[in-house]
């Protein structure tokens, strides 16, 4: 599709474009410009909750951050985190997506079971995952006893951060396979046809033809399940660990609320948000530069 | 179009009239006290409780309850509530904001505004400890109102099976023993259920009946450069001891979605170090023969008092005369020895007056009850010392958070218990140290 048309078809006075941005640009500015620059301009000062008094410290309150081995731990979790869930569940999605034109029977039940996890409120999956995985009361917990495999998860740094993993991506997998399984729908079956004539079976087919004309679409998952790992997972944190054992899985979000709302130590939570807001616009910036380049948008 | 505007006006008009009459009669309407609480379940209907009976008792002031969540959130709701100029004119705030509320700029001190009020109130008469943790230059700044320390419950039957019918020891290396026997013997499945409030119960309240420094400075009351030093004390024997035995299974942390008193009251566990205050719902759903006593001490160590927990109430300034009327009013009220009694036998907490906790002995109610006085017999025992008149640091409820996330990192095995005491010493001194420096000069 040519350019020129879309580029033909715009308003000549520049007041009415303005007119019709106005409503989100309005949004914009209440839910994000200022309180942006309010954490900005927080995260230069200490304050004393009440608002009695407040001092101006520079950098003070990135200085402590940067130097203190917690705020470090938290970016670490972070990126593992973000990472693992966002490779778990970009996998799983895709398998159960090209698994579902597999399916013959019952392929509605089939589709429905996936997508349920999605309409169930994150605090309530976190508070099931914990609650199954239980040391003492949880049935899969046992299972893994039976299994000989030692699982503690409220002592267990690792085992925590296992279960906040799995728990962040099952609720996510659902929103990876709508859009995998609508991409995989759009590759033309003539070239997938063309394919199964010369001879590739399906394993090969999905890989060497599908995968990559669905590209775009799981650029753009990853792009998301990034978003959701970085600021949609704190219910789940807060359900299932409180960010513990001894900060394991303490992301960058949830110290921003532990920090900010309660213990009200507004000075390093701005600071927080601000370093965190750099933190992903670095993110994109990289993921639209390198990953992007690799993606292939001509269908 | 004319006319719908002038009925308007005469409606308006007539309202204003009407009102101007009626006035008399508002003039004589209760004035409304805005109370705001952490107190839920039980407990929550034990407050509902007092506030009617204050309600019925006079005709001047309506005291309004209101659950605003748990100790962090009734906080935070007050904050933001005082910012927004909308704040309630009494807030409980638990013991460890005590620091933080007082130097807020936001309260009254509760003793200035009985004397102002000309409340006849006997603040000798408080329990020390109680009076010791909330006064500031000798004056009481919060009306104490539920507080409790940490005893030791237990499973008789276990304990006698093991062939302890005395029940557990008062000295640690004893006791430490009779639980790795419980547990060898397979008597019960683990000797002691770490309770969600262990820092409290199992360190800080060790430190005060050990006669341990917390920190420098009489544990931050005469001065706010106060360090911590619990890093150098026999805390870190002590959270030695706590590593080992959930090492060993001796002791089980409950976890997420699961009440660590669960644990004891089911029988899974043969003790649990918690809050007297937990009489209210062991007694209620007795499922095992249970028993409590004092909390364990080491062997060459005198036994001091132990330290208090719960929370006070404080007034918040900036109302009008007439509110603070009834407020001084409700917090007589709820100081009373009457309702301290009550308030002793259905929740467990403790009596915060002497006057109190003598009705209560001379009515036999410890006769039928003896477990009920084992916490106000703590928490006399002794003169409270420097390390065991309670804990006055600024930025508390921050320090303990950064506190029990390094017992974490010990409890798995990722710190010993010096490295994790010695960080948690350095965040704790950090927040400090950022304390003392918006508060400079102000206590």
């Amino acid at each position: 599709m040519s350019t020129a048309g879309l580029k033909r078809a715009h308003y000549k006075e520049g007041w009415i474009p303005l007119l019709l941005l106005l409503p989100q640009l309005l949004v914009l500015l209440l839910f994000f410009f200022i309180p942006a620059l309010r954490a900005l301009s927080q995260s230069f000062v200490i304050t004393d909750p009440f608002g009695g008094n407040f001092q101006f410290v520079w950098f003070d309150n990135f200085r402590a951050l940067l130097a203190s081995p917690e705020y470090r731990s938290s970016v670490g979790v972070t990126v593992w985190f973000t990472l693992a869930q966002n490779a778990l569940t970009i996998f799983i999605a895709l398998v159960f997506a090209f698994a579902t034109d597999r399916v013959v029977r019952g392929r509605g039940l089939y589709r429905t079971v996936i997508l349920l996890p999605y309409a169930i409120a994150p605090v309530i999956a976190g508070i099931l995952w914990a609650f199954l995985f239980n040391p003492y009361v949880g049935p899969l917990a046992f299972v893994l006893k039976g299994m000989g495999i030692a699982w503690d998860p409220n002592r267990s740094g690792v085992d925590a951060f296992l279960l906040v993993t799995l728990a962040a991506s099952w609720k996510h997998i659902c929103y990876d396979y709508i859009f995998l399984v609508a991409a995989l729908m759009a590759v033309p079956p003539s070239l997938l046809e063309a394919a199964a004539v010369d001879g590739a079976g399906p394993v090969l087919r999905f890989f060497k033809i599908a995968l990559p004309m669905i590209g775009p679409t799981i650029f753009f998952l990853v792009a998301m399940n990034f978003v959701y790992g970085f600021f949609e997972t704190f219910a789940i944190v807060d359900a299932v660990t409180h960010g513990g054992p001894g900060g394991a899985t303490m992301i960058l979000v949830y110290k921003v609320y532990i920090d900010g709302f309660v213990h009200i130590n507004l000075g390093s939570s701005a600071a927080q948000s601000v370093l965190m807001m750099i933190f992903a616009l670095a993110l994109t910036v990289v993921q639209f530069r390198y990953v992007e380049r690799n993606v292939n948008y001509d269908v | 179009m004319k006319t719908t505007k002038r009925t308007l006006l005469a409606g308006l008009l007539a309202l204003g009239v009407a009102s101007a009459v009626a006035s008399p009669v508002f003039a004589q309407q209760r004035t409304e006290i805005q109370f705001w609480h952490a107190l839920s379940g039980v407990l929550g209907e034990r407050v509902d409780e007092i506030v009617k009976r204050f309600n019925a008792s006079q005709d001047k002031y309506t005291v309004v309850a209101t659950n605003k969540g748990n100790y962090d959130e009734v906080m935070n709701s007050t904050i933001a509530a005082y910012r927004a100029k909308k704040a309630p004119q009494i807030v409980q705030v638990s013991e460890r904001g005590f620091m933080s509320i007082l130097l807020s700029g936001a309260i009254v001190p509760v003793q200035d505004l009985m004397a102002e009020k000309k409340k006849q109130i006997d603040f000798g008469d408080f329990v020390k400890p109680v009076a010791s943790y909330y006064q500031y230059k000798g004056k009481l700044m919060s009306m104490p109102f539920n507080s409790s320390t940490p005893i030791l419950f237990y499973n008789k039957e276990q304990f006698e099976k093991a062939g302890f019918p005395n029940g557990p020891s008062e000295i640690y290396g004893e006791f430490d023993k009779q639980l790795y026997a419980i547990k060898s013997k397979g008597i019960a499945e683990c000797g002691t259920s770490i309770a969600n409030d262990y820092f409290w119960s199992m360190l800080e309240n060790y430190s005060t009946v050990n006669d341990q420094p917390w920190g420098t400075r009489s544990n931050g009351y005469d001065g706010l450069d106060t360090e911590f030093v619990y890093n150098k004390s026999r805390v870190v024997g002590q959270v030695a001891r706590l590593q080992k035995w959930i090492n060993d299974g001796v002791a089980l942390i409950a976890g997420q979605g699961l009440s660590p008193e669960q644990l004891f009251t089911s029988g899974k566990c043969a003790t649990y170090f918690a809050s007297t205050a937990a009489h209210g719902s062991i007694e209620r759903d007795p499922k095992i023969k249970w028993g409590a006593t004092y909390l364990p001490h080491e062997a060459d160590l005198t036994a001091r008092n132990s330290s208090i927990g719960g929370a006070t109430l404080w007034v918040i300034k900036g109302h009008k005369s007439v509110e603070y009327d009834g407020v001084a009013d409700f917090l007589a009220f709820v100081a009373s020895p009457d309702l301290q009694l009550w308030w002793h036998k259905v929740t467990g907490y403790v009596p915060i007056t002497n006057k109190a906790y003598q009705m209560a002995k001379a009515e036999g109610y410890y006769k039928d009850h003896p477990t009920r006085e084992i916490a106000i017999l703590q928490l006399n025992r002794g003169t409270p010392t420097a390390n065991s008149q309670g804990f006055h640091f600024g930025n508390y409820i921050q320090s303990t958070f950064a506190l029990r996330e390094e017992m974490e990192a010990v409890f798995a095995n990722k710190k010993t218990p010096q490295q994790g005491l010695d960080d948690a010493v350095r965040r704790g001194n950090d927040l400090l140290r950022q304390f003392e420096k918006l508060n400079a000069g102000k206590y």
